[in-house]
């Protein structure tokens, strides 16, 4: 147990000296999960809203397809997106490959069926006489989906934290699309999992910390917005 | 009155695989107030919705000013407001609901002015309820703060869709007031659905009557709905709860409705001279009420329990002491039925 001890004393030494590798990977994970999921929502609740506002055929398929999608294996977009990113691949020359937009990119395909179907759930279960309501106070389609999606806020909120809890502990895609690059691609769960294997747990258990206090954050945050509005 | 408003032409709306609403041809004018009567499911919800351009119909057209108009059009979107049965609150305070429309708009001028003066239309103080959340008002209450979201708008049209349904009696009266304040001070045109024909009679310029989603005149028609028995004499006929029968000639389908367009009132101890075809209902009179349009006094008599409608003089009322609670005969001619 001593290893472990000295390991999270070793962790708080490294955060409160400003380590630079640890904020390397700090940094690097919060620019990925930022990109994704701007990216994610900025597709994915569009999308959502349209599942779960309009009826349309094929809408009970199309709903199976996002849910299949949600246990997606994060090995597996790592290679798709690999072998679209390589130079042999058909994006090769987009040079994405062991860059932060590449682990990002594929962070989007991991949340997008998140936020997706969440966000669908939320608004098909909103009432509806909010769609009569929104019309008949004179809302333009444009209003009427972004006022729609303000009174499912709280569940798209709790969509947008699934997909950024999702993003922000996934190593799979990291790992083959990053390539865990030091100083460049290193993100902290990467880290985490190179500096175990070396035997190093005061580095692994620092980037853990910080995992664990973003979460805080992003939860604090959240719930304050909640109760604000 | 003025130039029509709407006008309404073969308009078809089908829910389901099923025609809910057929109007071959209605107009309505500017500034009137047109209620709407007929018995749940008869498609008076979704002739709201059709002309609050809040859907659009299967087929048909409905004309506003003179021009066909549909959904999100901008000739109808901020003229025409419906206030449904269910009346919807957003999930914000009610200051935010009511200003909702103006904000969407753009229209920001004096706005704490204005969402105090909605709110005061409908017996509200804006002090006590402009900052409180939505949830936390009673159901007359919230349906009082989404008329005044629609008011605070001064709408060309309000179209009400049983405004006053499970609301206490004061949200109900206050409902009701503001809407005719509308009117009078705007020349807001109403639409109104509802149960309460008393008060539809009373205000309204002109009441249509809605039935399995077609028009059927006025109101005054007392539609009997089957299924048909075959009865004595070659007579067709239906068994009430209390086991009196209404009679009628043989109905093109056993589940066909039948329509009594008019039916006379005698007194109960008051003999019936024996005529051919008519036919004699006991039952007892519960509600009475003066048409404005036409100066009529329609009287509600309840035959077991089915409420009969029928259109008496004032001499007539008074003379026979035809009141609330007194028990009479309905007397119809039974060659005069119509069926539906």
């Amino acid at each position: 147990m001593d290893f472990l001890v000295q390991g999270f004393l070793r962790a708080i030494e490294l955060l409160f000296a400003g380590d630079a590798e640890t904020f390397s990977a700090v940094s690097a994970t919060l620019v990925v999960s930022a990109y994704s999921l701007a990216a994610t929502l900025a597709m994915g609740l569009p999308l959502g809203f349209c599942l779960g506002y309009f009826d349309f055929r094929l809408k009970k398929q199309v709903r199976v397809v996002v849910d299949t999608l949600l246990s997606l294996p994060t090995v597996f977009i790592g290679l798709v997106v690999y072998a679209f990113f390589t130079n042999r691949g058909p994006l090769g020359e987009w040079g994405l490959l062991f860059t932060l937009s590449g682990i990002a990119v594929g962070l989007t395909i991991l949340a997008l069926p998140i936020v997706i179907a969440l966000s669908a759930t939320a608004v098909e279960s909103m009432d509806r006489q909010l769609r009569v309501t929104l019309i008949s106070l004179g809302a333009s389609r444009h209003q009427l989906f972004l006022s729609t999606l303000w009174e499912a806020r709280l569940s798209i909120l709790a969509a947008a934290l699934t997909a950024y809890g999702r993003v922000m502990t996934e190593v799979g895609i990291a790992m083959m699309v990053g390539g865990n690059i030091k100083w460049q691609t290193r993100t902290i769960t990467t880290a985490i999992a190179l500096e175990t294997n070396k035997g190093e747990f005061a580095m692994g258990i620092a980037l853990g910390l910080v995992l664990l206090l973003i979460a805080f954050a992003v939860n604090v945050s959240v719930s304050t917005l909640r109760k604000r509005y | 009155m003025g130039e029509p408003l709407y006008f309404i032409t073969d308009l078809v709306h089908v829910y389901r695989g099923q025609a809910v609403l057929r109007i071959d041809r209605l107009d309505i004018p500017a500034g009137s107030i047109v209620g709407v009567i007929g018995p749940n499911g008869s498609g008076k919800s979704t002739f709201l919705k059709l002309v609050g351009f809040v859907e659009k119909p299967t087929a048909g057209e409905i004309a506003y000013n003179g021009k066909p108009a549909a959904p999100f059009a901008l000739e109808v979107r901020h003229k025409v407001s419906l206030m449904p049965q269910e009346s919807f609150l957003m999930k914000r305070t009610v200051s935010n609901n009511v200003a909702y429309g103006l904000k969407i708009r753009k229209d920001l001028d004096r706005l704490e002015l204005r969402i105090q003066t909605a709110l005061s239309w409908v017996g509200l103080d804006a002090a006590e309820f402009a900052k409180r959340p939505s949830y936390a008002l009673s159901g007359g209450e919230a349906q009082r703060v989404a008329l005044a979201a629609r008011l605070i708008l001064k709408p060309e049209v309000l179209l009400l869709d049983e405004p006053t349904a499970s609301i206490d009696a004061l949200s109900a009266q206050l409902i009701k007031d503001a809407a005719l304040k509308a009117r009078s001070e705007w020349g807001t045109t109403l639409i109104i659905a509802s149960h309460d024909w008393q008060w539809l009679y009373g205000v309204c310029d002109r009441v249509v009557h809605l039935v399995r989603g077609r028009l059927m005149g006025s109101g005054r028609e007392n539609i009997i709905f089957g299924p048909w028995e075959p009865g004595p004499n070659g007579l067709w006929g239906k068994v009430l709860a209390d086991g009196q029968r209404i009679l009628v000639q043989k109905p093109p389908e056993a589940l066909s409705a039948a329509v009594i367009d008019h039916a006379a009132i005698v007194p109960a101890e008051r003999p019936i001279p024996n005529r051919d075809h008519q036919v004699s209902l006991s039952g007892v009179i519960t509600r009475l009420a003066l048409e404005k349009a036409s100066g009529d006094i329609i009287g509600s008599v309840l035959v077991a329990n089915l409420p009969f409608t029928t259109t008496l003089a004032e001499s007539e009322v008074r003379e026979n002491g035809l009141y609330p609670g007194r028990r009479v005969q309905l007397l119809y001619d039974i060659t005069s039925v119509r069926w539906f």
